[in-house]
């Protein structure tokens, strides 16, 4: 049975808390996650950390009905509802994957305009997953 | 070039087999593949075997070929378990080509068993999402559904496909596995309700996505030279191909191409020295009505973008200029996930011969056909064509 | 060497409800001056506000996570009653492991009490920045009238020693035994009201009062040298009564007044009513920020605004951009999201 066990969380809290991307010194791609073997140039390389500003555009997005989620997010379903997920494509050119958050569903569209936020993802084993989720940048409050 | 060739399959009734347990299910097939071998076969003649199988539900996790052959009466013979998700009966296949290809063995018996239907929905669900990215796919909530509405979302979006051309690949695959006695479903759909049916990932309804299915397949493959010593009727592996692409739904490409699909369909064209127009039949992965739109695209039996339309005007019906998914596919079949490639090549192998189940389900002068399977999203797969 | 505020963020969820639900659900709305509150999204907690507002901060503090020496976060509604959620706090924004993470709880005034911390750690020379976060997102149970009141919000701030926004200039604590405020038991969720009226607003009055009047004293200055007061907020009228205690005006409280849109937002009250004057305040002015927690303490703060004030507010949203931007939920919506609308068979 599928598990995202604790110890693969804080291996990965770089990229699931702050959205991290992981830039090769060799090549300069973008990898999200990190790997040892760059995405780009295919060979063994060190990375670097590198902020992303968090801000991009849906690149596809679906609804997932709440009976149809992955069974350790089926609370989160009966409590919030169908929820959107999202590929993004971040500023920095690399594409992510995130739910979508502070919006009705029926609004998420292509070339969408997201920023990052911070929210609970689902709890499993009395243990809250925290991690990034996308939400519509809103153009006309000062939010930024 | 060598060929191998079928000389023989089996296919049990997919859907909710509560009756039957793994090696119930799989006895089943290989007793129907073992008794199809029209001049007849000992069962010590089987040197090798591969079996397809995810181990849905957490029956049997480990050792299922051992466990498979035991039960059917022929243990000892080296057996390999070949899992790549959803296209783990066309890897077994694959393996079952080559090892009798480099002499290994001069007969194979190739399977697949699934048991998905023994577990209550949640916990079915759970193991459902299993092939995708667990740790950057499944930590934001989604299982298949979603990640091929990622797809059709794009697709969509790139191409103005719609949501009635998606209904349409139901209707017709419906329309198939009615005539098909072996086939989950024999019910055929309405247009109109399958629009209506309730979301799952939008734009996918529950009447885009295939069911979970219990069943089981078996095939006996061997070396060319001795096809005819078991039947005056074998079917040929004419070419086959295998490829994979990147996990991750946010890690390809292109979320409207699948290049396994391209990629193990050029290798088995370019080895069968033949192009889509030749293919008079395919047994396609229709695991969501979407990837049969895109796969119709990437097998070249139409231009990319223009599956939706494909479908529409008919072009894949059964006296179509290609039929697809002639058995209902895995919409109308059903998808017991380690049984479906290998069911797939029971199809072709009977409609080459002349002998689907019902004279309306035969493709008439079925000289070629092409089994397609992928795993997961599109992630690992093989294509095998078959000719007479 | 100075001590105070480098930077300065909130963070209100987007949801609100409104009085008029409850009158609906109850009959009446027991929250005096409270028009509507903010609610949190069920995938909103008191750690996910406070990471909003403490990324607000650093925009503001113009500062690298790596130069923090501690993060610590107030809550009475932490979601784990033993785990630290200052470190998921830190680890979020950046911070490097050889950081001070301390969670402070049990009241309201828990927001003061990391304010405080911090101010300590930087005045003391032990480190050189510290970040303070009040989040809250305290839960009753429904008909309860204590339930009322409660909402939502989050504000962090950025201790330094220079460059500062606002400078810190003295503090006073009271504390003393009572049970008039609220309560919880460990293990309990739903926060409840003794049921003693008046002894609860004696013990709101008593502490604001002994807390600011010891502070005005040790820094002898009187109520009208603040040009503004930040008093804590469990509803719209508890301050304005107590404001006429500490001998302070409508007026002085007005711009940090957010409880009629917000309702009670525990340890963040004052927190967020002090980012409110920051948001307007002008150089020279003075604050007065006082806080109370049931139990009883109250921890009453001074600061002077400084020339940097107007550049720094450009860089991340305003409270006043957050109180506009709102949707509004119904009740049911508002019970489910807060879980107490569950099919947990223990629902408390």
């Amino acid at each position: 049975m599928a598990y995202i066990s604790v110890p693969s969380i804080w291996r990965e809290l770089p990229e699931k808390y702050r959205l991290a991307v992981f830039k090769c010194k060799s090549c300069g791609a973008l990898n999200f996650p990190r790997r040892r073997i760059c995405v780009g140039c295919r060979k063994p390389s060190e990375f670097e950390e590198q902020k992303a500003s968090g801000r991009g555009k849906v690149y596809s997005y679906t609804v997932v009905a709440a009976g149809a989620t992955a069974s350790e997010h089926a609370e989160e379903g009966r409590v919030g509802g169908p929820f959107p997920v999202a590929i993004v494509e971040l500023e920095e050119g690399i594409r992510v994957m995130g739910q979508v958050t502070d919006c009705d569903p029926s609004a998420v569209k292509i070339g969408m305009n997201v920023e990052s936020v911070f929210r609970k993802i689902y709890e499993q084993d009395g243990i809250i997953r925290y991690g990034y989720k996308f939400r519509p940048v809103e153009m006309t409050s000062g939010r930024q | 070039m060598k060929r191998v060739a079928i000389v023989g399959a089996g296919c049990t009734k997919f859907g909710e087999r509560l009756d039957a347990g793994l090696s119930e299910l799989f006895t089943e097939a290989y007793i129907e593949a073992l008794h199809g071998v029209d001049k007849g076969i000992d069962p010590s003649e089987i040197q090798e075997a591969f079996i397809g199988s995810m181990g849905s539900g957490g029956g049997q996790i480990a050792n299922t070929a051992p466990l498979m052959i035991d039960y059917a009466g022929i243990p000892g013979i080296p057996a390999t378990k070949v899992e790549n998700a959803c296209a783990s009966g066309g890897y077994a296949i694959r393996s079952a080509i080559l090892s009798i290809l480099t002499g290994q063995c001069k007969v194979a018996l190739v399977g697949g068993v699934e048991k998905m239907r023994d577990i209550p929905g949640e916990r079915g669900r759970a193991w459902l999402g299993v092939g995708g990215d667990t740790e950057w796919e499944r930590w934001h909530g989604l299982t298949f559904p979603a990640v091929f509405a990622l797809m059709a979302t794009r697709h969509m979006h790139e191409y103005g496909t719609t949501r009635e051309q998606l209904a349409k690949v139901a209707v017709k695959n419906h329309k198939n596995g009615s005539k098909n006695p072996k086939a989950h479903f024999q019910n055929e759909i309405k247009l109109e309700n399958a629009l209506k049916a309730p979301m799952v990932a939008y734009p996918l309804s529950l009447m885009d996505c295939c069911p979970t299915s219990d069943g089981a397949s078996a095939a006996i493959l061997c070396e060319e030279s001795l096809a005819r010593r078991y039947t005056d009727t074998p079917v040929y592996i004419a070419g086959f191909g295998a490829a994979t692409d990147r996990l991750a739904s946010f890690s390809r490409e292109s979320l409207t191409k699948g290049i396994a699909t391209v990629n193990a369909s050029s290798q088995a064209y370019k080895m069968a020295g033949i192009g889509p127009d030749d293919i008079d039949l395919a047994e396609v992965h229709d695991c969501f009505t979407i990837a049969e739109i895109v796969h119709t695209e990437d097998l070249g039996f139409c231009k990319k973008g223009e599956g939706g339309k494909f479908v529409e005007e008919g072009q894949t019906e059964i006296a179509g200029k290609v039929a697809v998914n002639p058995s209902g596919g895995l919409k109308a079949k059903g998808h017991p996930i380690g049984a479906t490639g290998v069911g797939q090549v029971y199809e072709i192998f009977k409609q080459l011969r002349n002998e689907a189940d019902k004279p309306s389900r035969q493709v008439p002068d079925a000289q070629i056909g092409l089994a397609h399977i992928m795993g997961g999203f599109i992630a690992a797969g093989t294509v095998h064509i078959l000719a007479r | 060497m100075g001590v105070g505020i480098l930077g300065y963020g909130v963070y209100i969820p987007k949801y609100r409800i409104k009085a008029e639900e409850y009158t609906r659900a109850w009959g009446y709305f027991a929250a005096p001056g409270v028009s509507e509150k903010s609610v949190p999204r069920h995938d909103e907690d008191a750690v996910t506000m406070a990471v909003e507002a403490s990324r607000n901060a650093m925009k503001r503090a113009g500062i690298e996570p790596a130069q923090l020496n501690a993060v610590y976060m107030g809550s009475s509604s932490s979601p784990y009653g033993e785990k630290l959620v200052s470190s998921t706090i830190a680890t979020a924004i950046g911070v490097p492991k050889d950081v001070c993470v301390s969670d402070f709880g049990a009241s309201a005034k828990a927001g003061t009490a990391a304010l405080l911390s911090c101010i300590d750690l930087v005045g003391s020379a032990r480190g050189k920045y510290g970040l303070a976060v009040g989040s809250d997102c305290p839960v009753g149970r429904p008909g309860d009238d204590i339930e009322h009141a409660l909402g939502a919000g989050a504000a962090a701030y950025i201790i330094g020693s220079e460059s500062l926004v606002a400078n810190f200039e003295g503090a006073h604590s009271f504390g003393a035994e009572n049970w008039g405020g609220r309560i919880r038991r460990d293990g309990i969720r739903f926060v409840e009201d003794p049921g003693i009226a008046r002894l609860r607003e004696i013990e709101y009055e008593q502490s604001l009062a002994s807390a600011a009047g010891g502070l005005m004293r040790k820094i002898n200055l009187k109520p009208e040298n603040f040009s503004h007061a930040v008093l804590q907020q469990p509803d719209a009228r508890f301050p304005l009564r107590a404001a006429r205690v500490l001998g302070l005006t409508e007026g002085q409280i007005s711009t940090g007044l957010v409880a009629p849109g917000l309702g009670d937002t525990g340890t963040s009250s004052p927190l967020i009513g002090l980012a409110a004057v920051l948001d307007k305040a002008r150089p020279r002015e003075r604050l007065l920020v006082v806080s109370y927690g049931s139990g009883a303490g109250s921890d009453a703060l001074a600061f002077g605004i400084e020339q940097g004030i107007e550049d720094s507010r450009t860089k991340a949203p305003l409270v006043d951009d957050y109180l506009m931007d709102k949707q509004y939920v119904d009740y049911l919506t508002y019970l489910r999201w807060r879980r107490v609308l569950t099919r947990d068979r223990e629902a408390s």
